[in-house]
């Protein structure tokens, strides 16, 4: 049942990128832009019972372990396009952020999605908010990601006066900036939360923080990049564009570090 | 027979100032379309009229009176025109009717090609014949059909070619602008700098709602004043220009100043504590009206005249290029509907035919039933029965050939031979009107039992 729930996850994302690029080829004419995000809507509704059936089955969370954390993260990004769904031209970024789904799905799947070997000390439901909400950060940003590489190929076709199908495609510079800026915000504060959660609890129950732990080093590098990409909107000039290169530089350098935080560090078939 | 005519005048065959003779008001075509079927032979007709065409389609085709009312009706309503108004005039039949309203219908017969406006103008002159209260209705079967089928055809022709892809006027080439940058025009402020009509029809493409405010800033006052009354706008004094910059989201420049009236410098210094965030400019004049420097500055969008015939010819190349497709689906649908057509027109035979076979196996029913009297009546019933199925099974290959070859354009040659060889007199034809020719499948339902 589990495996077959992840297949048909895949496939309603890969049609839905499918029918994104097609979409992109009309400039976003007729139909295709509305039926790629509901194919998306429904990756994300099987998603959500391939990972309740992991409940069912493990009788725990798919929080703990490398495969089951990155497919929940990917359950939360795909959330995160689900909010889109009032904004109307805005719901196309999910041209970038299906793909950011599809490949944690695909590394999940092939890792093979079930609980970690060992059991962590921290579990209950301190470690089940701490995970959920740092996720739900990842999601914010993984959104204001995708707003901000929108928004800079945008500025781009308006300022090589282009007014091709990729413009045509693209949505309006004030919708993406407002999506950016929302995922970024309330990124900010779930992820902001969700180490508090941890952090109490380390006080609570270690008594002291592992300062050279990879997950803590690597939680306190994405906040300052959350921080950072926030700060960046404060200050005259043109805030817009620069809250969309910090939003997608910052994406990109959480990514990074965790990719290098796990080459670095003996994980243990943790998420990190 | 013709299924429909049409008789018109279009940007393509007039100038405005005889174009706008022939417009006609909803209220008008009602009664001229009206007056029309009384005083001739013609018993559907739609009018298409909008500020780029006039065209009265008329159904039935191919008679020469009818014709002749059409144009009568356009040329009443133009008046005098000197030299007479058949100059301006054009005429379509039959194939060429048809296919001439798929092709306006899809926009490939438009001023801008492939705009969008003539689908909904289609669909208006259509449902103004539909909801005249003229009995029975202007819009009758054929014409129901036709329109029904230009308003699908044209529906194809922009969800699946780029006809109607990309800006085409300089007009709404700014209000895409505005559109992927602001989202929409709420609250946002508008300044036009100049009293000019192209920055007025600028204007008005981007229409009035949920803009913020307008405000029109000319040298001469008075002359902003009178642009700012028709458009519901304010005027301000030229030397008040740069405190309006400074909130302004898009500026529309389009005067005859002949040297830049907004410099870097001074552009700097009106929008130097402004808070405010993108803006687009829309350059129309020659020289230009504000220096190319200023679209340098953060959050500037500058558009000069270039720029925006740039982007349009772009976009008509691209539209050009789709025209092969379009008129593709406009023989796919053209076709369609004549092959509908002609297969109405051996309704009326068909049912004839099928008379006269019923006829002919009521009375060897009788003489048979004379001389088996013994049988049952369940047996009378089988006997029946097997008599139909028989009819239906021997009728149905030619019947079927017959709404074929009608549809394929033989129909005339098709009903002459019919009758010819089954003897039958014009007269018993049934009427057709109301028929639908897919209904006449029945025949093939019944054949099938």
């Amino acid at each position: 049942m589990l495996p077959l729930t992840h297949a048909v996850t895949l496939l309603l994302y890969i049609g839905s990128l499918i029918l994104w690029f097609r979409s992109l080829q009309s400039g976003g004419r007729g139909r295709g832009p509305k039926i790629a995000f509901g194919l998306a809507v429904a990756g994300v509704a099987a998603h959500a019972v391939a990972l309740a059936c992991f409940t069912v089955e493990y009788r725990q969370l798919p929080l703990n372990g490398l495969a089951p954390s990155l497919s929940t993260v990917a359950l939360t990004i795909g959330i995160g396009l689900v909010a889109t769904l009032g904004l109307g031209e805005g719901r196309r970024v999910g041209i970038v952020l299906v793909p950011v789904v599809i490949l944690l799905e695909v590394v999940a799947v092939s890792l093979g999605i079930e609980p970690a070997p060992a059991q962590l000390d921290f579990e209950g439901p301190w470690f089940v908010f701490h995970v959920t909400l740092a996720f739900a950060g990842l999601g914010g940003l993984a959104v204001a990601f995708a707003s901000g590489l929108l928004y800079l190929v945008q500025l781009h076709e308006l300022n090589t006066k282009r007014m091709g199908r990729l413009f045509q495609f693209t949505p309006p510079l004030v919708t993406l900036d407002r999506l950016g800026r929302t995922g970024l915000v309330a990124g900010f504060i779930t992820f902001t939360l969700g180490l508090v959660l941890g952090w109490l609890w380390t006080y609570n129950f270690r008594q002291s923080l592992d300062a050279t732990n990879p997950k803590v080093l690597w939680a306190i590098l994405s906040w300052l990049i959350f921080v950072s990409a926030l700060g960046v909107r404060a200050g005259g000039g043109v805030k817009e564009r620069r809250s969309a290169f910090a939003s997608v530089v910052g994406f990109s350098l959480i990514v990074v570090s965790y990719l290098g935080f796990r080459i670095v560090s003996s994980q243990g078939g943790f998420f990190l | 027979m013709s299924p429909v005519s049409v008789v018109g005048v279009s940007h393509l065959t007039a100038p405005v100032e005889i174009r706008e003779r022939f417009a006609f008001a909803p209220g008008e075509a009602e009664v001229a379309l009206g007056r029309l079927r009384g005083q001739s032979d013609v018993q559907e007709a739609v009018l298409l009229s909008t500020c780029n065409r006039t065209e009265l389609y008329v159904c039935p085709a191919g008679h020469t009176g009818v014709q002749e009312a059409a144009e009568r009706v356009l040329s009443e309503k133009a008046g005098d025109v000197v030299g007479g108004t058949r100059q301006y005039l054009y005429q379509h039949d039959g194939e060429a009717s048809v296919r001439h309203l798929y092709r306006v219908a899809g926009g490939l017969d438009s001023l801008v090609l492939g705009e969008a406006e003539i689908q909904g103008q289609v669909r208006d002159a259509y449902e103004l014949a539909g909801k005249s209260t003229v009995t029975p209705p202007l819009a009758g079967p054929v014409l129901h059909r036709l329109f029904q089928s230009a308003l699908s055809a044209g529906g194809r022709i922009r969800s699946t070619t780029p006809i109607g892809e990309g800006a085409a006027s300089v007009a709404s080439v700014a209000v895409e602008l505005a559109r992927k940058i602001f989202g929409g025009l709420e609250g946002r402020q508008v300044m036009i700098l100049g009293a000019g009509t192209t920055a007025e029809l600028v204007v008005e493409a981007l229409g009035r709602d949920g803009i913020r405010g307008l405000v029109v800033s000319n040298r001469t006052y008075e002359r902003a004043q009178e642009l700012a009354d028709r458009l519901s706008g304010s005027a301000v004094r030229f030397d008040e220009m740069p405190f309006e910059l400074a909130r302004t989201d898009i500026l529309i420049a389009s005067t005859a100043a002949p040297h830049p009236l907004v410099t870097r410098d001074g552009f700097r210094q009106a929008r130097k504590d402004s808070e405010r965030g993108a803006l687009l400019i829309i350059d129309l004049a020659i020289p230009r009206d504000v220096e190319a420097e200023v679209g340098g500055e953060p959050n500037v969008f500058l558009y000069n005249v270039d720029d925006l015939h740039e982007i349009m010819d772009d976009n008509l190349i691209k539209r050009r290029s789709s025209v092969p497709e379009a008129e593709a689906i406009v023989d796919e649908y053209a076709h369609d509907f004549l092959h509908w057509h002609g297969a109405r027109n051996v309704v009326p035979v068909i049912r004839s035919l099928r008379g006269r076979f019923d006829d002919v196996r009521d009375a060897e029913l009788g003489r048979l039933f004379q001389k088996l009297s013994h049988l049952s009546p369940d047996d009378r019933g089988l006997v029946e029965t097997f008599s139909k199925q028989l009819i239906n099974k021997l009728l149905h290959d030619p019947m079927k050939k017959l709404k074929q070859g009608a549809g394929n354009g033989r129909a005339a040659e098709f009903i002459d031979a019919v009758r010819y060889l089954h003897d039958l007199e014009p007269g018993e034809s049934a009427s057709t009107e109301g028929l639908d020719p897919g209904g006449g499948d029945e025949e093939d339902e019944e054949a099938s039992t």
